[in-house]
């Protein structure tokens, strides 16, 4: 117990490392705001960085910039409608609305609090609860991430804005960008033409600085001459009350965020998604429609991905599997310091676990403090003058994508990609559905083969899997509801309720 | 077009003079600049942890920084592309795993390792058949008898064709029956934790990437890749012990290495063939090693190339004779097994 303490405190009371957590934080905002320039990226060069270092110091700075650069998403996707990673995507809808009425300062302001709670619910849930969460999460075989996949694409109605028929054209022609590439399989090319640069795919970050960074670019060319919107910046730290009453909604975000970051396959992109989700069906009366700048809209995504991150540390901590591509890459630094991520991680090396939790917290601290300075600045980048904001953003947008694999090729396609959104929405597609399709027509080819050959490819076995097995039945059930909910057979069953009563 | 030519023929001639009057010997230069690393793997798998944990002795050993970057996609064949248009001046290594040994057999690229320079081999995986701590199976030959028995019905966890998992079940039906559901994953980790929750009933894994949870008792070896028991893994028998022909195949596992293009001056492969000799050998990569569950190996020149075509054949052939590969190895002129040693 004063072992759990004193690992716990130790990056609080180490000036040296209470410096570096500091540093990773404030570097991860930045990386983070950056499209293209990823946590991930930032942690792999680190690895060669503190390569001599000791081994606290280089997770000291790697959680910093981790909890930073998950945060730093919302700065551009509230400014700019450019989303600086895919886990701010939802972020962008409710938050470029806010800044375009002058509240660009209130919704920093509010997504700083908000990830903030989320980040340290998530710590909590990961402190209590790692193995239990850890064995939940391995439960989940391949036909239940197959369920939740489908749950996802579901999201479709919520995404597109007002056409649906548009919205599931988007989720199509997205999951056909997400299946092009090396067939998992077989390892055939499948949808390459041929093109050898295609094999690895097309990234859907690339798709993502495309669609949206570049196609906002030229969306905005159109009211060049636009004055830009003067941005009050007298209510920047959101009143208690505020807070308050957002709380509920941002605790049960949180624990979508935590629960789906601990799946070894899903992370915060597909959290925030669910998590927008679920604040637009269970919000009945915002102040504001959603997608015109609801505040609601900006709590439930920031809570989650932010929450995201214990949840990813969850079988990282307890099992040494990584929950996304970030953890993956620290098991590759604790490997590389002669650490054994694995299920004695925890027994062996106690603190390591401990030493986390205490500086993920120390982090979400910092955050708060990093995240709620500097807002005054910030906001006067909605107020720079177009035509010296979208020759900048388009730099930005092309090093982003460069910086991904280092591949000229992946810069092409989202140049093309940005044309292609570009003329997208002049015809009233959103962009959303395209990057829901491109996350989740992967993950629903792979699982469906999975669950498919799981069961020696029988379908009668498969369709009895699904209501059989206790989890499956839970997700097939919610997927059933959801998909009534949709259907005038909610209103037939509404009616029926009332004419009873 | 004549001005690109002049300036192709007239930098270089510069250059040249340029350091010959600087100093007697202008190769003696290298490396004057960064180096860039081209990891054909994504970052935090087995190929970037070596290459990582490799390159600061390098560094040390050449006077210079080696930038890594990772060029993923396509089971390296990006990455090694990549590499292989670059200019052939030293300043461009590939970092690369064994997968372009089965490029041209697959089908997927119409290059390998044969057209590139290999700087080093650094190192080879050990492989554990692996099942889950519940299983009812302790040792192959009992997972065996039950396959036999009920073909068809045991899910083995796979990572697509060509893959690790793959290439051992080729070697296994090559001398034997093993008929499975194989349940493809996107790499060693997802695969693992569906083991990890029974979805899976064994999985053929790199020591490296099982080791632990091995040890720590949550999933438990059914064979080892090996002739004899390994020091790392105590108790679990050698392949061997349940299908005694399979020798013909071993040692076998997958590797590592460091390659240039060919057409890299000699001196300049001298130097770096040096350097990596001296960096695979320190101490703290060698500790490195064998804490990651690989076994050194630090080949270059005549070795790595026999090594190279050993493997090239043992896998190519135990692949076409499982049916895995429709291209006869024969075609692509990669002898038979035992056949390159004489």
């Amino acid at each position: 117990m004063i072992d759990t303490f004193h690992y716990f405190l130790m990056a609080w009371v180490d000036p040296h490392l209470l410096l570096l957590t500091a540093l990773g934080t404030l570097g991860g905002i930045y990386i983070g705001a950056i499209p293209g320039l990823s946590v991930t990226m930032a942690v792999s060069i680190l690895i060669s960085f503190t390569f001599a270092w000791d081994i606290n110091d280089a997770l000291a700075l790697m959680v910093g910039i981790y909890v930073g650069g998950v945060y730093g998403g919302s700065r551009t996707a509230i400014l700019l409608n450019i989303p600086g990673a895919p886990s701010a995507v939802t972020t962008a809808f409710d938050g470029y609305p806010l800044a375009q009425r002058g509240e660009a300062g209130r919704a920093i302001g509010l997504s700083t609090v908000m990830s903030v709670i989320g980040g340290i619910l998530g710590t909590v849930i990961l402190a209590g609860t790692a193995p239990w969460l850890a064995d939940m999460a391995l439960e989940f075989a391949p036909r239940d991430y197959f369920l939740i996949a489908v749950l996802g694409l579901l999201l479709v109605s919520t995404l597109s804005g007002k056409s649906l028929a548009r919205g599931i054209f988007s989720v199509a022609l997205g999951a056909a960008i997400g299946l092009v590439g090396m067939d998992m399989v077989t390892a055939q090319p499948r949808l390459t033409m041929g093109n050898m640069q295609l094999l690895g795919g097309i990234h859907y970050v690339v798709v993502m600085i495309g669609l949206f960074g570049v196609a906002e670019a030229f969306y905005q060319l159109h009211n060049l001459n636009k004055v830009p919107v003067k941005q009050k910046v007298d209510k920047i730290i959101p009143p208690l009350k505020m807070v308050l009453k957002f709380l509920p909604l941002s605790m049960r975000s949180g624990i979508i965020g935590v629960v789906v970051g601990a799946l070894p396959g899903t992370g915060g992109d597909i959290a925030s998604l669910f998590a927008y989700d679920h604040a637009k069906r269970s919000v009945k009366n915002p102040k504001v429609p959603f997608g015109e700048g609801a505040y609601e809209g900006l709590v439930a995504p920031e809570t989650a991905n932010n929450a995201a991150v214990g949840g990813a540390y969850v079988p990282m901590l307890t099992l040494g599997m990584p929950g996304d591509a970030v953890t993956a890459v620290i098991i590759g630094a604790l490997v590389i310091h002669g650490l054994n991520p694995g299920p004695m991680l925890m027994i062996e090396t106690p603190h390591i676990f401990w030493f986390t939790v205490g500086n993920l917290v120390l982090a979400n601290v910092f955050l708060l403090i990093f995240g709620l300075t500097g807002i005054k600045i910030f906001t006067r980048v909605v107020e720079v003058p177009k035509a010296i904001l979208i020759p900048l953003i388009l730099v930005l947008c092309v090093v982003g994508t460069y910086s991904i694999n280092s591949n000229m090729t992946e810069v092409y396609w989202m140049l093309g990609f940005g044309l292609f959104g570009y003329w997208l929405k002049v015809f009233g597609f959103q962009m959303g559905p395209i990057i829901l399709g491109v996350i989740l027509g992967p993950l629903i080819d792979n699982t469906y083969r999975q669950a498919m050959s799981s069961v020696g490819d029988s379908g009668g076995q498969f369709l009895l899997d699904l209501v059989t097995n206790p989890l499956s039945l839970v997700l097939t059930s919610v997927i059933v509801l959801v998909l009534l909910g949709q259907t005038p057979a909610k209103a037939w069953f509404n009616g029926k309720l009332k004419r009873q009563a | 077009m004549f001005h690109s030519a002049l300036k192709t023929l007239t930098i270089p001639m510069a250059v040249a003079l340029a350091t010959m009057s600087l100093s007697g010997q202008a190769l003696a230069e290298y490396p004057e600049r960064n180096i860039t690393g081209t990891i054909q793997w994504g970052a935090g798998g087995a190929t970037d942890n070596i290459a990582r944990s490799l390159t600061p002795h390098v560094e040390e050993a050449l006077d210079t920084s080696v930038i890594l970057t990772n060029r993923p996609g396509g089971t390296g064949v990006i990455g090694m592309n990549y590499v292989m248009t670059q200019r052939p001046d030293g300043y461009n290594l590939l970092y690369g795993a064994e997968n372009p040994q089965l490029y041209r057999l697959m089908g997927l690229a119409d290059f390998g390792y044969d057209d590139m320079h290999t700087i080093n081999i650094i190192g080879q995986g050990l492989v554990v058949i692996a099942a889950p701590a519940d299983s009812p199976f302790d040792n192959l030959a009992e997972l065996l008898e039950y396959a036999h028995q009920n073909p068809g019905e045991l899910r083995m966890g796979g990572t697509g064709a060509g893959g690790l998992p793959s290439t051992v079940h080729a070697m296994i039906n090559a001398v034997d029956e093993l008929d499975v559901r194989t349940v493809t994953f996107g790499g060693d980790g997802p695969g693992m934790t569906a083991m990890l929750g029974d979805h899976i009933d064994f999985m053929p894994l790199s020591l490296a990437a099982v080791g632990e949870q091995i040890r720590s008792g949550k999933m438990k070896g059914l064979a080892v890749l090996t002739t004899e028991e390994i020091d790392a893994l105590p108790g679990v028998p050698p392949i061997t012990e349940a299908l005694p022909d399979i020798d013909t195949f071993l040692p076998w596992g997958p590797f590592w290495g460091v390659f240039v293009r060919e057409e890299t001056p000699d001196d300049i492969k001298q130097r770096l063939e040096d350097a990596y000799e001296t960096a695979v050998d320190s101490e703290q990569f060698q500790q490195f090693l064998a804490n990651f569950g690989a076994e050194p190996l630090n080949l270059n020149g005549e070795d790595a190339q026999q090594y190279l075509d050993n493997w090239q054949s043992v896998t190519g052939w135990s692949m076409f004779e499982a049916g895995s590969v429709k291209v006869s190895p024969e075609e692509l002129g990669i002898p038979r097994p035992g056949a390159a040693a004489e």
